[in-house]
């Protein structure tokens, strides 16, 4: 029986375990980031998506490879240069409808521009066409190389002209503050994926998702699981009958079946429509949204299929309290069936609870990833899921900062799970296998 | 331990059909029909297609249709979207590559699992021990989705790079039945399969060293063995016959629970490899709302599953004596 | 019965030296976290052959840990023995000894029996098969004589229908018929000297006399010398020629069991006499006498008298300075700065 020494002694032991505690503590971090985006939005659902460079830089800067600077010098140029071509659009589509055309709208359309927070530079569309002209000019006399990869005696040449065209791409954008370049260089530091996103930002947003999933997935599959376990154990007869029937069916499915089950079911709308004529208008302030925008699909999703352990588990806990010395004599002593419930049997099987919570969360941020491919995973911002998935071919490719990235902080978060999970046994359930 | 055998068939049998419901009720919250028809499509081809599929009938007798269908064997139920393939046919074209994949992986998986766990077993507490320990948690904390893009990556860009060759396929698959056993196993299994295979035995490792070598760890403490070493018992003798032999139990367990799990275990791979098997055939047939291929195969895979726990408690009572089945 | 094949298996040496067994200043320490454990310090006491002798004291003083240490069975990895540290078999010392001559000692010159009968035997192996065991390893007997062997082991720790029971698995049998097998398995290959660490604690008071019982009449039959570890001192009274007895990995008194019982030196070997209940005398309305204090810790032991914290007669040099074990001429020791003598101590009579 788990008294109060017992506990106090459980957490002394905790305290103690050094590698324990640095995993808490590293927890905690992770919690502390997914708490700041969700509520002090430190990273928005727009900043996933926003574009912040040219596709595929690596991180840390810039590239190395001449030919990558070359791409990338002459991305920000086009994005200057396609807003100007704009005009020549605009103007016959002003003459044709017989209006004045002027160069308002282009300035406008200029300075709407914003590549993460990079300006364009605060001059008259004209000067900005000498630049790029100039530019264009630097950039052709590079083509005149054959391999800029390999460029052997002309490696001095080619880095005069490649840092001349790239002075001269920075003269098309605005001057940035120290702030706004330690910003920039922040966004950019893991470099940018196929869409030009931020991998750093994605890889920080993605926390929130991991930590969301894990949490409500966790909590909700150990209460099923628990109050059907207690009851289950606790009552026995017609109720263990069907809690075990229970379990033993959505057990014999096998796991990745059921998630493809569930996730054609959320696919088609079908269960949005009937939700919102069940609630009328009050379900999308619920959740915000329709479901595909929310991870509440994730959270059925995994609900379903977690439930089980946790279940089977307290299932047997309980079934052997119930045969334990001290719940048979408060039963001679005539307490009630709830009281024994709560003050023998629940605070007996809350370290299973705990131990089963931190298992379970280690389930969902690795099927996150699964679910993600599936199709009923993370649907709008990023999650480590999606960043792995879309990075296959980027490897192909030698480039990984993006997977990197994403495997570096799940794997980060699910190691300080791991040895917080061996931890917690040893110290709570030291005869388990 | 026959009666035990027969009373334990009877109890699953409730859980079977509850499997089965669960599925087709889950199935039909979509309905299929708009989405088998092409994009023009009327009313009344609608109600026919209903009609044709058996969807207009009531849920229960549908139910019962298919249930009577599984009691008699019947699998020749045609796909609604390969028309004219019945589901035995798709389900036997796709066990080969399933089982190309899964039985070489949980083969290879439980050897080298169970040898390093007794490695680690035999130095327990010194470094090896720990450093197998320490990699192996290492090796769980990384996703499974990482461990096949780097796979694919190592065999398909860096090592024909570094060897001139590439002696690993991508993706793709050459059935059994195309150039005969010798080619198959000589040449297609190792083209095709072998990445895969490794790549899952290398997921698996980290889970199964760390149980086996609870296993081994609880058993060396036991008494039996201190018995068996003050009789003159060598190092060797006490790991493999003494200690081996009761973790044979949890052993034999872990294999048996993962069985129904490695034809849909090896999933992500079959899809990732484009690997005909079970996991990929049932993902595309969800997708396209292919009511016949989706029931059967899970109706399959829950039979399995039923089956190989009850093979555990018949293989516990064949490995431990003191267990007696009743 | 005799033991008929006996002589098949290993021909006894014709000059038999009086002593089988030299523990010397045998230190056994364990390597934690928390830095090095000293188990068992400075045990010195010798086993003669054909001789029982007692090694007692309460649980967690040190028995255990000498008993291994003389089979060699703690994890070797972890345990350090004394630089001083001997253990002699015939002059050689085995703390020298490699796994492999170990091996070939243990289960043959050396046996052992085990506390609990329930959990020693393997479950997964025959009765048979695991008495065959020592046999295979220690002797060149072939199938058929090892069978034969087996069953008349079985037949002599009076176990019945040993051919049957050849067969069957450990947990078809009772507490004390394991606990026989346990014996059986010790004795296969006629040990000189036989380790019984507590080896009745685990089986009822009845089974327990019936296991003694045989173990003296098969030490009568054979000669092999005992060494019994025990926390009950009427299990010592009832078999042993001589005592040791261990406080806190020291050997604090050397007697013989006469000598103990009557008149014990030690005041820790007093208060454990006081400590067991005596039948047949009035003691009605007497409470039991128990020893105050605890055991010091093993990280913290004191270098003084380790009893000194729990000793009715402690004396200032007793807290300072660590006593020195004095002999007299019969091999009578005790490690007391003031052992009690003669007239002062309460006469037990058991």
């Amino acid at each position: 029986m788990s008294g109060a020494s017992d506990e106090s002694r459980s957490l002394r032991k905790f305290l103690r375990h050094k590698p324990a505690m640095i995993s808490f503590v590293v927890i905690l971090a992770y919690v502390a980031v997914a708490a700041a985006v969700i509520l002090g939005d430190l990273v928005s659902v727009e900043d996933c998506e926003r574009r912040y460079g040219p596709k595929s830089t690596p991180g840390f800067g810039v590239s190395q490879l001449f030919e990558k600077r070359l791409q990338d010098l002459s991305w920000y140029a086009e994005q200057i240069e396609q807003k100007l071509a704009l005009r020549q659009k605009l103007k016959r589509r002003l003459q044709s409808r017989g209006v004045e055309p002027t160069n308002e709208k282009i300035e406008q359309e200029l300075r709407g521009l914003r590549i993460g927070n990079l300006r364009p530079a605060d001059i008259s569309a004209e000067d900005f066409q000498i630049r790029l002209d100039s530019l264009w000019n630097t950039v052709a006399e590079l083509d005149e190389f054959d391999d800029l990869n390999n460029p052997g005696s002309d490696t001095t040449t080619i880095e005069r002209l490649t840092s001349a065209a790239e002075g001269q791409m920075r003269s098309l954008y605005a001057e940035q503050t120290p702030a706004e370049a330690r910003h920039r260089n922040l966004h950019l530091l893991f470099g940018t994926d196929v869409a030009g996103r931020s991998v750093f930002l994605r890889s920080i947003y993605s926390i929130r998702v991991a930590i969301l999933v894990g949490v409500v997935t966790g909590f909700i599959s150990v209460a099923i699981g628990s109050l059907l376990g207690l009851a289950a154990g606790y009552f026995g007869g017609w109720v263990d009958g069907v809690v075990t029937w229970l379990y033993s069916t959505f057990a014999s499915i096998p796991n990745i079946v059921m998630l493809m089950v569930l996730a054609y079911m959320f696919r088609g709308g079908e269960i949005d429509a009937w939700l919102n004529d069940l609630t009328g208008d009050r379900f999308g302030w619920l959740i915000g949204g329709t479901l595909d925008e929310t991870l509440i699909p994730v959270f059925v999703a995994f609900s379903a299929t977690f439930w089980i352990g946790p279940c089977r588990v307290i299932r047997g806990e309980t079934l052997k309290l119930r045969e334990s010395e001290y719940v048979q004599a408060s039963q001679v002593m005539g307490y009630s069936r709830v009281r024994i419930l709560l003050r023998h049997i629940l605070p007996n099987i809350s370290h299973l609870m705990l131990i089963n919570f931190s298992l379970l969360f280690i389930g969902a941020i690795k099927s996150e990833v699964i679910l993600s491919f599936l199709g009923i995973g993370v649907q709008s911002g990023a999650s480590w899921g999606l960043m792995i998935d879309a990075a296959r071919d980027e490897v192909l490719n030698d480039f990984f900062w993006q997977i990197g990235a994403a495997t570096a902080l799940m794997f980060g978060l699910v190691l300080a799970f791991n040895i917080l999970s061996d931890a917690l046994q040893d110290i709570l359930d030291p005869k388990h296998v | 331990m026959w009666a035990y055998v027969l009373r334990r068939f009877f109890y699953n049998i409730p859980v079977f059909m509850g499997i089965v419901l669960l599925v087709m009720l889950a199935l039909r919250v979509r309905d299929p029909v708009n989405g088998l028809l092409g994009k023009v499509k009327t009313e009344q081809e609608i109600a026919a297609k209903r009609m044709e599929l058996g969807l207009d009938k009531p849920f229960v007798q549908q139910y019962g249709i298919f249930l009577k269908k599984l009691c008699t064997l019947d699998f020749d139920e045609e796909s609604w979207v390969n028309r004219g393939q019945t589901v035995g046919e798709v389900m036997q074209r796709c066990v080969g590559p399933s089982l190309a994949l899964t039985v070489p992986s949980l083969v290879l998986t439980t050897l080298i699992s169970v040898a390093i766990a007794l490695m680690s077993a035999w130095y327990r507490g010194r470094w090896l021990d720990k450093a197998l320990v320490i990699s192996a948690v290492l090796g769980m904390s990384v996703s499974f989705l990482v461990y096949i893009v780097f796979g694919q990556y190592y065999a398909a860009a860096w090592l024909p790079d570094q060897i001139g060759m590439s002696p690993f396929a991508v993706s793709g698959y050459e059935p059994l039945e195309k150039d005969g056993i010798g080619t198959y196993v000589l040449k297609h299994w190792p083209y095709y399969c072998l990445l895969p295979v490794l790549i899952s035995v290398i997921v698996a490792m980290g889970y199964d060293t760390r149980f086996y070598r609870a296993v081994m760890v609880e058993e060396s403490g036991r008494d039996y063995i201190t018995t068996a070493r003050a009789k003159g018992a060598s190092q060797p003798k006490v790991m493999f016959v003494h200690m081996l032999k009761n973790a044979m139990i949890p052993i034999i367990t872990r294999v048996v629970i993962t069985i129904p799990f490695l034809i849909t275990g090896s999933f992500l791979l079959e899809v990732y490899f484009a690997i005909p098997g079970m996991g990929k055939q049932l993902l595309t047939a969800v997708v396209e709302a292919d009511f016949p291929i989706v029931q059967a195969f899970t109706a399959v895979f829950a039979a399995i599953y039923i089956a190989s726990n009850l093979l555990t408690d018949v293989l516990y009572a064949v490995v431990d004596p003191r267990v007696r089945l009743s | 019965m005799t033991v008929s094949t006996g002589n098949l298996i290993r021909p006894k040496s014709p000059e038999t030296p009086s002593v089988a067994l030299s523990v010397r200043n045998l230190s056994t320490s364990f390597r934690t976290d928390r830095g090095l454990v000293n188990a068992v310090s400075k045990v010195s006491f010798d086993l003669h052959r054909g001789e029982s002798v007692g090694l007692v004291g309460e649980s967690g003083c040190g028995k255990s840990v000498t008993s291994k240490s003389i089979m060699r069975l703690l994890p070797e990895h972890v345990t350090r023995y004394g630089a001083e540290s001997q253990v002699q078999l015939d002059g050689e010392n085995l703390l020298t000894y490699s796994e492999r001559q170990m091996r070939a000692l243990r289960g043959n010159r050396i046996a052992m029996i085990f506390q609990e009968p329930m959990t020693a035997l393997n479950p997964v192996f025959t009765v048979g098969w695991q008495l065959d065991e020592a046999l295979r390893y220690h002797t060149k007997l072939n199938r058929t004589q090892r069978k034969a062997r087996v069953v008349e082991l079985l037949d002599m720790v009076e176990i019945p229908n040993p051919d049957r029971r050849y067969y069957e698995y450990p947990h078809q049998l009772s507490g004390g018929m394991r606990q026989r097998v346990v014996i059986a398995m010790a004795l296969a290959c006629e040990p000189e000297i036989l380790i019984a660490d507590e080896p009745t604690t685990a089986l009822d008071v009845t089974i327990q006399a019936q296991i003694l019982r045989l173990m003296k009449n098969l030490q009568e039959r054979t000669g092999t010398a005992i060494l019994l570890i025990t926390h009950d001192l009427g299990v010592v009274a009832q078999t042993c020629d001589r005592v040791v007895v261990m406080y806190a990995g020291q050997v604090v008194e050397q007697a013989t069991v006469r000598e103990l019982f009557h008149d014990p030196a030690h005041p820790y070997s007093r208060a454990l006499l006081q400590s067991i209940p005596q039948s047949g005398k009035k003691q009605q309305g007497k409470r039991l006498a128990t020893i105050d204090g605890i055991v010091p810790s093993l990280f913290d032991m004191p270098d003084a008298c380790r009893f000194a914290d729990r000793c009715d007669c402690r004396q200032d040099l007793c807290v300072t300075d660590l006593p020195p074990i004095s002999e007299d001429d019969s091999g009578r020791s005790v490690r007391c700065h003031f052992p009690v003598s003669d007239s002062s101590s309460t006469r037990s009579e058991v």
